[in-house]
């Protein structure tokens, strides 16, 4: 078990390295940072004083090594933009995109798992056919374009609620609704898969042979064993909302983490883009780690297979 | 030069003192600043901003350093270098030394008053892009009372004045004592300044609020409270704009700027900024390109329909200059207003040998603004001109056009401050960031203005410059583009357009809200 949980960590810690290297690299391939700090028309020496300011007149492996030693000391830098420290950035936004996620998340099982227990107990029936609807919609509808239709509809039109910003549980509504859909699509159909898939499991049918009401075979039986794959997908979605929300922080104003990193590729903030990516991958690369480790914990064939 | 003099007559000492007078009973008449004014940014705001010795060389933060901060000479409503901080300024006759006079009694948030202390201060600390250019051009900044500040420069320089009061930071004032004691960092936090607003809370990416300062020296302002809002999408700004989340809303363009107009109550307030866009022809110098040929440059030059272009995409609000020079810059020549001729372009194009029209290559340009390529294209396109429009993402145009990368037709603009000689300098003349090529008697010109003191004499180089590079057709102008905002019902004076050449509000102190808004 601990060599499992040893090699386990260490394949963490590489994905870690990798992501790293791969994201230092990328943001640099979008090109120069200084370009946007000043007009154009800005003579090169006003740009290489920028450059030297920011430290970006060091060879590309300097750079790299100040971000990683430094990130492994819990500094991820300065932001180019806002001169702050972009960990002080994260905290601020964290709060804010922990709620949004949580109340989308709480949207998404809401309306996702009932909806999917629903269709796969209705096979081919109406509520079969409305759940498809649902998640092909919430899946294929861009989240952009919906956040601008539910301000047009909601605050334009009807005028029930703010356009943008945060501060009221109303300023939360239109966003998690818009972040939420799409997760509650997939969770929706995993449900309903995973649902079909028990139901059609041996002790289910044992169940109803035995002449348990049909509420007890799905609620107590069925449901149960369903649920597991649900919420393992629920727990990773769960920290994907946190970090990958830039459309939606974006059109809403959301003072979120994922609109500190559309601003940190809007002007080339290297540090907040490599930050916000790096923290968001470990947070994904621990949630893997901890449940693998669960698993194997649960699940002896697991850790004997690895 | 001096600005401005007082006449010490007695009649000009009854005037003043009367005036003053007035001002004083209008001060105190003036009733207590009230109301909250919000405006939706389109753009986050940094703290750097905060700072005017970190000011980079955008226009952008300038949009707060108006509110929380004055400088010893700014661009104002009618004057593009009023007297701020300072009350007059003079050169000496050797062009060596510029010496400044400063206004008596005015106050910081913090309550400290300003000295010549605090103006060396702001300059030696200045670090912003230009920190080197005059780092190198100032020999020493001397204090000899405390109401006046004298700069002594290397040699004559005599874009001193537009740099040191509107190309940088370094004529923004801060306060000594106080930075010095909170340290560089902890003034980005709780920056204080002299401006006609003060400080209140800034939450990064999110909003900015601002109270007004009673003890502004130029007037009281009216509003008590004004809220920078950062709402990055247009369609979400206009919204919020529609409900009275917001008053103004800078940035709304195209579509929704048409869109805005049809809602009562709102309105539609452009600003012209000094950011003139053209065509340039890279390879005019090469003797085998067709661009060579001046009478090809002409017939582009009359073919591209700038007034329709400017209907389609700003409402008709760009300002048709026809020259790549910022009309409201210093030194600007006004060349014949452009025509849109196609016959004639079409015979121009023949008699230069291509009646059956070439093909051209490429345009490129700036992606955020290949709507105005494609409307030039059309026009090209009907002349006889085959291009292939190349729109590049922002960074990396600008570093191919400076790079010398480019060819055949590259759509450019500027909004970097300066005057017409700094601009030349960097499109125009030999070895200019973005110049591929040049004409001796144009680079004759400008050298013999870098060292001309005479204002006027300088004036006429330069007039004579601009006229020779339009004559020359190196570019094609398009417009000089207009800053589209959106004004709610609540505004009375949005102060967007008061000031030539600057698209956002200003000055705050002159901004009103309607009677029982």
């Amino acid at each position: 078990m601990q060599h499992f949980i040893l090699r386990r960590i260490g394949y963490s810690l590489v994905s870690l390295f990798l992501l790293s290297l791969t994201i230092f690299l990328f943001v640099r391939l979008t090109g120069d940072p200084a370009s946007l700090l000043v007009e154009p028309g800005a003579s090169a020496a006003d740009i290489a004083a920028i450059h030297r300011q920011l430290g970006l007149d060091q060879p590309l492996w300097i750079q790299y090594w100040h971000f990683v030693s430094s990130f492994i000391q819990g500094d991820l830098g300065k932001s180019f933009y806002y001169n702050t420290p972009v960990l002080d950035l994260y905290f601020q936004r964290l709060p804010n995109s922990l709620l949004l996620a949580a109340v989308a998340m709480a949207f998404s099982l809401l309306i996702g798992i009932p909806s999917g227990i629903m269709a796969a107990v209705n096979v081919g029936g109406p509520w079969d056919s409305i759940g498809k609807v649902f998640a092909l919609l919430g899946l294929s509808l861009p989240s952009f374009w919906v956040a601008l239709v539910m301000i047009l509809f909601f605050s334009v039109y009807l005028g029930w609620l703010p356009s943008s910003g945060s501060g009221t549980f109303l300023h939360l509504l239109m966003p998690a609704f818009a972040l939420g859909w799409y997760f509650a699509a997939a969770h929706m159909r995993l449900t309903r898969s995973s649902m079909l898939e028990v139901l059609g499991s041996e002790y289910v049918k044992l169940a109803r042979i035995k002449g348990l009401p049909e509420r007890l075979v799905i609620g107590k039986h069925a449901f149960k064993n369903a649920l597991l794959p649900v919420v393992t997908l629920a727990g990773i979605n769960l920290v994907v909302m946190i970090n990958v929300a830039v459309v939606v922080e974006t059109v809403f104003a959301w003072p979120g983490i994922g609109r500190l990193l559309y601003e940190g590729i809007t002007f080339r903030d290297f540090p907040i883009v490599q930050g916000v990516v790096v923290v968001g991958g470990a947070m994904i690369v621990a949630v893997n780690l901890i449940i693998d480790i669960l698993y194997a914990f649960i699940d002896p064939r697991i850790r004997l297979e690895s | 030069m001096t600005v401005p003099a007082l006449h010490t007559t007695r009649r000009g000492i009854i005037s003043l003192s009367a005036s003053a007078m007035l001002a004083g009973a209008g001060r105190q008449a003036a009733a207590a600043p009230s109301g909250t004014l919000t405006i939706a940014s389109h753009i986050s705001l940094a703290p750097t901003w905060f700072d005017p010795a970190e000011t980079s060389g955008i226009i952008t933060p300038f949009m707060l350093m108006y509110a929380m901060h004055d400088a010893i000479a700014k661009a104002m409503p009618n004057d593009p270098m009023a007297p701020c901080l300072a009350e007059s300024w003079t050169m000496s006759p050797d062009g060596l030394s510029h010496e400044f006079v400063l206004r008596s009694g005015v106050h910081f948030h913090n309550g400290d008053t300003m000295t010549a202390e605090d103006v060396k201060f702001s300059f030696e600390r200045y670090r912003g892009v230009s920190h080197q250019l005059m780092k190198d051009r100032v020999e020493a900044v001397e204090t000899p009372d405390p109401l006046r500040v004298r700069f002594r420069l290397k040699s004559p320089w005599p874009d001193f004045l537009t740099f040191y009061a509107a190309a940088s930071g370094a004529g923004w004032i801060v306060p000594k004592k106080y930075v010095e004691k909170i340290g560089e960092d902890a003034f980005k936090k709780a920056p204080v300044g002299a401006g006609p607003y003060r400080f209140v809370s800034f939450t990064p990416g999110v909003s900015l609020v601002l109270e007004a300062f009673d003890g502004y020296w130029r007037k009281k302002p009216s509003i008590r409270q004004i809220v920078i809002k950062v709402i990055p999408d247009e369609a979400t700004r206009l919204a919020a704009l529609q409900r009275g989340e917001v008053d103004i809303a800078y940035s709304i363009r195209g579509e929704l700027a048409e869109e805005m107009q049809r809602v009562p109550g709102l309105s539609l307030k452009p600003a012209i900024g000094s950011a003139p866009y053209w065509l340039y022809f890279p390879e005019q110098w090469d003797p085998k390109s067709p661009w060579h040929d001046h009478r090809v440059r002409q017939a582009v030059n009359l073919a591209i329909d700038r007034k329709t272009m400017n209907e389609a995409l700003t409402l008709g609000h760009s300002h048709l200059t026809g020259s790549q020079f910022p009309e409201n810059f210093d030194f600007f020549w006004q060349p014949p207003l452009p025509v849109f001729d196609m016959a004639a372009a079409k015979k121009l194009l023949a008699d230069a040998g291509f009646k059956n029209g070439f093909d051209a290559g490429d345009y490129y340009c700036d992606a955020a603004y290949a709507n105005m390529g494609e409307v030039a294209i059309n026009n090209l396109q009907e002349l006889g001109v085959r291009v292939n429009l190349r729109p590049l993402e922002r960074a990396a145009f600008f570093r191919s056009y400076s790079e010398k990368q480019l060819k055949n037709i590259i759509q450019g603009g500027s909004g970097a401050f300066g005057n017409c000689a700094t601009r030349a300098e960097v499109f125009v003349v030999k070895g200019g960031t973005y110049a591929y090529g040049n004409y001796p008697d144009i680079d004759a010109l400008f050298a013999e203005q870098a060292t001309e003191m005479d204002i006027n004499k300088r004036t006429a180089i330069l007039h004579k410059l601009q006229q020779l590079a339009h004559e020359k057709t190196i570019y094609v102008p398009l417009w000089q583009l207009a800053f589209l905002s959106g004004v709610g019902p609540r505004v009375d004076q949005s102060g967007i357009g008061l000031i030539k050449g600057y698209v956002y509000t200003a000055p705050y102190e002159d901004m009103t809200l309607k009677a029982g808004a």
